[in-house]
């Protein structure tokens, strides 16, 4: 009755091959027709082992679709089951052709951060950030697009039964790539936050 | 096993239906007093009993001291939490209290569990009064935005009024299932839920699928302390000032005075909903009566600011689901609160559509709470509910920042893992702090559960315990361990920061026993043997009639010999013998009740019993 499809990982789960593209209608099918068997709605009058089965499988489930509907989650899960995302590993250093443009951009919140406290003139700061702000937008997108190249590349590697080395080069630059998103993105964010 | 029923326990009100055998529609189910809600107030007799419901609000009144309202208030909130609360409501705190509160009526003290127990009692007891069976089993609604410790607290609550709650569910959720079957709705659909003391934003999505129907929640947001209760503080600020200045009158908000006031306005309130004004008429102590003409434009300036809040939780809601308002396809409004005119002004300008109000807003969440019910009793498998996690779940990290594990709205059941080791040589402990809410400090943020993973000794890092963080069904927590490297699988205890151990709900259902009544069966005997009580003895009275007489032998007889087996059954405690045996009597003692009401007015008593004449 709780047969899932055979496969150790989410990509499995939903009988996908281990592709970064994946067709979001087809994705979402195959999710509801596997919560109609998978729900514990279906077994409250079960034995307390199928019960729990039901529990630990329809939470596998929910959690394998909400990482693979997303675009940069499927990511990060690819390369954690690649092995090349380990636990605790750090993922917020400065990448090198950024570290001078995050100086700056440091320097510029620390001194409306002072202004602020001091109640001194916060206009200019604030429009210095604000074009910072896009600036760092700008190269997000860009990483974005990297991103989605590389995506790209590792899905005809897949297809092309590629070798492990090939594998290899693609996982490392997603991780690269991915590593670069999160810093960015944490430091519009930061800017949004002194904005506010 | 008993029946299944569905229950909304409300702040303000609570409803318990079911679902019709016959017809498969939801139902609600009306109390003694013909109405099918049951306020939720409780109040404690001197005596020790427990009232609840309308006779509990007229108490109010009378014996404040001993009352309850709005106890959901309470519910899975440390004493830290209700501060503001208790500013504004009159709750009597234990001053014993320390990481349950406990709510003091009249000398004796509850915790907010055991006091919404005794509102689930009572709905239990209407519904088998209602259906002549026992019902054992639950669906209880919660509102969506409610924390774990909420929820842990209002399954306690149906545990102790000797309940199985098979499930908690979201009200809008529950609101969404009720109009989908009614009005067979599809696509995306808001439901604006504002009760009595909470608020709920849902955004769902209804598909139709080859094995059927399928209510897949997107997002949800809300506010667990906004409401119509804020309405009525607002008024009574407002009204208290003015009573303040031409008065100079100050009232404690806690006295039998402060409550007249309010059941004032609240009706004022009503009336204001349809009506364009509403003239307050006031008695104050000193003999002046108080008026003031309530305008629905000053009625409406003065709420606002409380219909207000309610559109930052929308508006979160529709972007967490990627929505825009014009995207929705259906508005719900559910909650006696969206009957006031702003509210329904505001969604409707704010969606630009016509909110659906078609079913009662007051009994559509159990209406739907009924339906879920009956899906799982009966495993109806053209419906299914997908529902969402309102708040995201945390675990502190260093410096005491939160690492979000579970984000909010994933769809529930939900689980992450999360691999801990130790820092230092030997380390045998290693804490685990999990935290529920959207700040990024674990201060700012609900503190659910701390425990500490034991370790044996061994080299710092060596170590590996993996914890698998599990939000069930319910949107409760559950929390498992495993030792990575031994493969030894362990559960943890988590206590809630703010909850009842088992410890606790077992002391209190023992304690219980001395409040509860009667199991179901002894209930039975004791109401048949009642109404035999009274038919016997009405039928003694009408053979010592003088009328009695022209009684023939042998239906005399026959009377006798029914009254002598009703006499016999009531001894034991056969509930249905009884009843049959009641039947039998009303049957045998037709003719003698015709034969008396022939000496009175026949045509006024026509096909009365005997132990009506």
């Amino acid at each position: 009755m709780l047969q899932l499809p055979q496969g150790s990982d989410y990509f499995g789960m939903f009988e996908l091959p281990r592709k970064l593209w994946i067709e979001m209608g087809a994705l979402e099918q195959k999710f509801l027709q596997l919560s109609w068997k998978l729900h514990p709605d279906n077994f409250v009058n079960a034995a307390e082992e199928e019960r729990e089965i039901s529990l630990k499988r329809s939470s596998e489930l929910n959690d394998a679709y909400r990482t693979l509907r997303d675009r940069v989650g499927r990511v990060e899960y690819l390369l954690a089951i690649e092995g090349a995302r380990k636990e605790g590993e750090n993922k917020q250093k400065a990448p090198p052709e950024l570290l001078e443009e995050v100086f700056e951009l440091n320097e510029s919140l620390d001194e409306l951060r002072e202004a602020k406290a001091e109640g001194g003139d916060t206009a200019s700061l604030k429009h210095q950030l604000e074009a910072a702000e896009k600036h760092f937008e700008e190269r997000l997108q860009g990483v974005d697009g990297e991103l989605q190249t590389a995506a790209k590349d590792w899905d005809a590697a897949m297809d092309a039964n590629a070798d492990g080395a090939t594998r290899k080069t693609i996982v490392s630059r997603l991780n690269d790539l991915l590593n670069r998103r999160s810093y960015i993105r944490n430091l519009v964010v930061n800017v949004q936050k002194e904005l506010l | 096993m008993g029946r299944i029923v569905g229950i909304d326990l409300g702040t303000t009100n609570s409803l318990v239906a079911y679902v019709e055998t016959q017809t498969g529609q939801p139902k609600c189910i009306p109390g003694p007093n013909g109405s099918t809600l049951c306020p939720s107030i409780v109040s404690l007799d001197a005596d020790g009993s427990v009232i609840v419901g309308e006779p509990a609000r007229r108490r109010l009144l009378t014996q404040p001291q001993r009352t309850i309202y709005s106890v959901k208030r309470l519910m899975g909130r440390g004493p830290a939490d209700i501060q503001s609360e208790l500013k504004l409501f009159p709750f009597r705190v234990d001053p014993a209290s320390n990481q349950v509160i406990r709510v003091k009526l009249g000398e004796k003290s509850f915790t907010p569990p055991e006091i919404s127990s005794f509102i689930l009692r009572e709905l239990k007891n209407w519904a088998e009064a209602y259906s002549g069976e026992p019902v054992d089993r639950a669906v209880i609604t919660v509102p969506a935005y409610f924390n774990d410790a909420q929820r842990q607290a209002t399954k306690d609550a149906g545990k102790l009024a000797g309940l199985e709650v098979l499930r908690l569910v979201n009200e809008p959720t529950a609101a969404a299932l009720a109009y989908g079957l009614h009005e067979k709705q599809r696509g995306k659909v808001a439901v604006y839920d504002l009760g009595g003391g909470t608020f709920d934003i849902s955004v769902l999505k209804l598909i139709s699928t080859g094995e059927g129907d399928i209510y897949q929640v997107l997002s949800t947001n809300g506010d667990t302390h906004l409401g119509g209760d804020d309405i009525d503080n607002l008024m009574q600020a407002f009204i208290h000032e003015r009573i303040l200045q031409h008065d100079l009158i100050d009232f404690s908000p806690h006295g039998e005075l402060a409550q007249e006031l309010r059941k004032t306005l609240i009706d004022i309130k009503h009336q204001l909903s349809e009506t364009d004004s509403a003239t307050l008429r006031f008695a104050l102590p000193n003999g002046k009566i108080f008026v003031h003409e309530f305008t629905r434009g000053e009625f409406e300036a003065l709420i606002r600011p409380v219909i207000d809040r309610t559109m930052g939780p929308v508006r979160q809601a529709l972007a967490d689901a990627k929505l825009k308002p014009a995207e929705m396809e259906e508005v719900v409004l559910v909650g006696g609160t969206t009957r006031t005119p702003l509210v329904r002004r505001t969604v409707q300008e704010f969606f630009d559509r016509k909110p659906h109000t078609e079913l009662n807003p007051d009994e559509v969440v159990a209406l739907g709470a009924a339906v879920q019910a009956s899906i799982l009793d009966q495993g109806v498998k053209n419906m299914l509910l997908l529902d969402v996690t309102p708040l995201s779940l945390g675990i502190e990290t260093y410096g005491g920042a939160v690492a979000k594990v579970i984000p909010r709205n994933s769809t529930i059941p939900a689980s992450a893992q999360e691999l801990y080791t130790t820092g230092v040589d030997n380390q045998t402990g290693i804490e685990v702090h999990v935290l529920q809410g959207e700040r990024e400090l674990a201060k700012d943020c609900r503190s659910l559960a701390r425990f500490t993973l034991r370790v044996p000794p061994a080299p710092a890092g060596l170590p590996r315990i993996e914890v698998k963080f599990l939000i069930d069904a319910n949107g409760i927590l559950q929390v498992g361990a495993k030792d990575v490297r031994s493969g030894e699988q362990r559960v943890i205890e988590v206590q809630p920061s703010y909850g009842l151990n088992d410890a606790d709900i077992e002391r209190m259902l023992e304690e219980s026993i001395e409040y509860a009544e009667q199991d179901f069966a002894e209930r039975q005997v004791i109401e048949a043997r009642t109404e035999a009580e009274s038919i016997l003895s009405a039928t003694a009275k009408a053979l010592a009639n003088p009328q009695a007489s022209q009684l023939p032998a042998a239906e005399r007889a026959s009377v006798e010999a029914s009254v002598a087996t009703l006499r016999e059954a009531v001894k034991g405690s056969d509930y249905k013998l009884i009843r049959r045996q009641i039947e039998e009597l009303n049957r045998a003692t037709e003719h003698l009740a015709e034969l008396l009401m022939n000496s009175a007015v026949q045509s006024a008593l026509e096909g009365k019993k005997l132990a009506e004449v």
